[in-house]
């Protein structure tokens, strides 16, 4: 965890009210698991809360890391509108569990579902996978053609097959993700999915079989980040007990959280 | 990171290299914050309010961000008083800095329980009755409102403690200064304020209040100003230790809440945009005593320039 003014290499809008901001500074060398997040301050001193946001990808040799967040109030609309040069203080790597992108095998099937700005993550974890040899297919979901994003930058990576839905029809697939999965012949090795809460239950309702070592990275509402304020609670899939999103996540194992 | 003496502040029980502590619920027990800076930097720790036995708190969401501030609702989740003795003060005894146990219940017994497994800590350097939290339905916050009730609260906990007892004060009052001299008749050692301020947010897309609890506790620079007023208002009527606190963001911040007339300070909110703030205040206070001309923290108090 370093906490450290970062430079805004490039920000720009890559679909509708998506944007991919490139960031360097010495923090990089301490990203390396998919899954993990970055927390971010806004720009003005009148947003006391940071906004937390996965990390896309991370370029050692360049030194620099990718974000891709959508504006939805406030905070990435001022984030939107820095520009090359700009700094951002940034904190981070938090969360200590991600997406385990180096324990499947070349030849396992390995299953990635995405879902609208839940697919950044996942981008990550593809590029880890593609590293070693692992071939995925991946499942991406948004509303509609315009929201669509990273479809080519999946398809660049080597064995990565890609089939993209969208809810209205107007590109890919019309349907769901779970249409998608519903519609494979046999349940994967591995299946890792990120995006909203609905989405994510009905994978793991869809998704969970005996073979398949599914995982899910969740959001909740954050205070600091770090697992010491509580805000960012869920139940574990017995009741008994809790996790912290935050700090034990953001990614959890099938069935370990109630989503 | 060098210890300068004119930073030193001593209060009941907790014996401070400096005036700056971590404010209850905003570091839970220590741990996460000890990855990042050593523990041993600051004055004092203030930990996670403690109830008798576990709590898991209310449901999500139980934050939501407001204007130069933040709402939360987090209900006093904590893992109850004998894993906190057991489990949670035994890790802040390797780092040299006093606790402050943050102290909360739904009964004077529950109190009096918390206080009774925690008081022989021996890190526990005092307690801080919590009687405002303003996020459990049938929590403290009954105590914090009512003289009277507050008063014998404070007279059951100060029986059963062998430790100084600071009393919490709620900013959700009429007359905080009605409350103060109350706890003080009944034997506190030093009071504590404020607590957040009850508040709600409203979303307006769907007109549904946006935290689950639909109320919450106002914290951040947006308090500061009352937390400084109501500092203000208990100094001109009693010469009990003040922790100051309520939006503190800066050592400028401090500064302020030394000349309102508070004798040290707790940060919260501030730790969540800034992780490092609290070793960042405690860096920049000497040179505000130099600029100031100040021979020490205690000064503030001793020179008399309480307003
Ligand atoms: C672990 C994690 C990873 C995330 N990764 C991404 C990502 O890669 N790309 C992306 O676009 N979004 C991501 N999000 C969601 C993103 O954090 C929110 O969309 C963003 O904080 C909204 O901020 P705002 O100021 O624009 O919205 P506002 O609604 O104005 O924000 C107000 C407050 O609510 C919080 N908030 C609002 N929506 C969310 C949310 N969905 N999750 C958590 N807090 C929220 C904000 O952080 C802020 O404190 C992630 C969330 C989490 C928890
Ligand atoms: C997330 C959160 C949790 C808190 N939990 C407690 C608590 O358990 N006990 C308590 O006495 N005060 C609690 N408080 C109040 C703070 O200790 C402090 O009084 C208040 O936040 C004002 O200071 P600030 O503006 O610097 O945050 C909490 C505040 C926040 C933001
Ligand atoms: S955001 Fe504070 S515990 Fe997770």
């Amino acid at each position: 965890m370093k906490n450290e003014r970062m430079i805004v290499e490039q920000n720009k809008s890559i679909a509708a009210k998506t944007h991919e901001m490139t960031l360097s500074g010495p923090l990089v060398a301490h990203l390396a698991q998919p899954g993990t997040f970055l927390h971010v301050a806004v720009p003005g001193d009148d947003l006391v809360l940071r906004r937390p946001i996965s990390i896309a990808a991370v370029d050692r040799d360049a030194g620099t890391c990718t974000i891709v967040y959508k504006e939805e109030g406030e905070g990435t609309k001022r984030l939107s509108r820095c520009r090359a040069g700009d700094g951002v203080d940034v904190f981070g790597p938090l969360g200590k569990q991600g997406f385990p992108a180096e324990q499947p095998s070349p030849g396992d099937d390995v299953l990635i579902i995405g879902g609208g700005v839940g697919v950044p993550p996942l981008y990550f974890a593809a590029r880890e996978l593609a590293k070693r040899g692992v071939s995925v297919s991946v499942i991406l979901g948004f509303q509609t053609a315009a929201a669509i994003f990273y479809e080519r930058a999946f398809r660049e990576l080597s064995g990565c097959e890609v089939r993209v839905m969208t809810n209205d029809g107007s590109n890919g697939h019309a349907g769901t993700v779970i249409d998608a999965l519903n519609e494979r012949p046999s349940p994967p090795d591995w299946l890792f999915a990120c995006g909203p809460r609905g989405m994510l239950r009905a994978v793991e309702t869809h998704g969970a079989h005996s073979k398949t070592n599914g995982y899910v990275s969740l959001e909740e509402r954050m205070g600091c980040g770090i697992g010491v304020c509580f805000a960012c609670v869920c139940e574990t899939g017995d009741r008994a007990s809790y996790r912290k999103i935050c700090r034990d996540g953001p990614v959890f194992r099938f069935k370990e959280v109630v989503i | 990171m060098e210890v300068d003496p004119r930073l030193k502040v001593t209060l009941p029980g907790l014996t401070m290299k400096n005036p700056i502590m971590p404010a209850s619920g905003c570091f839970a027990f220590g741990r996460e914050y000890a990855e990042l800076f050593d523990l041993s930097e600051l004055g004092a720790v203030g930990i996670k309010g403690t109830t008798g036995d576990a709590r898991f708190g209310n449901p999500t969401p139980r934050v939501a961000e407001t204007p130069s501030g933040m709402l939360n609702a987090i209900g006093l989740q904590n893992p109850g008083a004998q894993a906190v003795r057991d489990e949670e003060l035994p890790f802040l005894e390797g780092y040299d800095v006093p606790v402050l146990a943050n102290v909360s219940g739904s009964t004077p017994e529950e109190y009096v329980h918390v206080v009774e497994t925690l008081t022989d800590a021996p890190n526990v350097g005092a307690f801080e009755l919590n009687i405002s939290c303003p996020n459990v339905k049938e929590g403290g916050i009954h105590f914090g409102t009512a003289p009277g009730e507050a008063a014998s609260l404070t007279e059951a906990v100060k029986a059963v403690s062998t430790k100084p007892v600071y009393v919490k004060l709620s900013p959700n009052v009429t007359d905080v200064t009605a409350i103060a001299l109350a706890v003080e008749a009944a034997g506190a050692d030093g009071l504590s304020l404020i607590n957040t301020l009850v508040g709600m947010r409203i979303d307006a897309k769907t007109g549904k209040p946006v935290l689950a609890n639909e109320k919450g506790g106002l914290s951040g620079p947006a308090v500061k100003p009352v937390a400084l007023r109501m500092i203000h208002d208990i100094r001109q009527v009693t010469g009990l230790p003040i922790i100051g606190m309520g939006g503190i963001q800066s050592a400028e911040d401090v500064v302020e809440f030394l000349f309102a007339g508070a004798d040290a300070v707790a940060v919260g909110t501030a730790n969540f945009s800034n992780p490092f703030v609290c070793p960042t205040i405690i860096r920049e206070l000497p040179a505000w005593l130099d600029q100031l001309g100040m021979e020490s923290i205690g000064a503030f108090r001793e020179q008399g320039v309480n307003i």
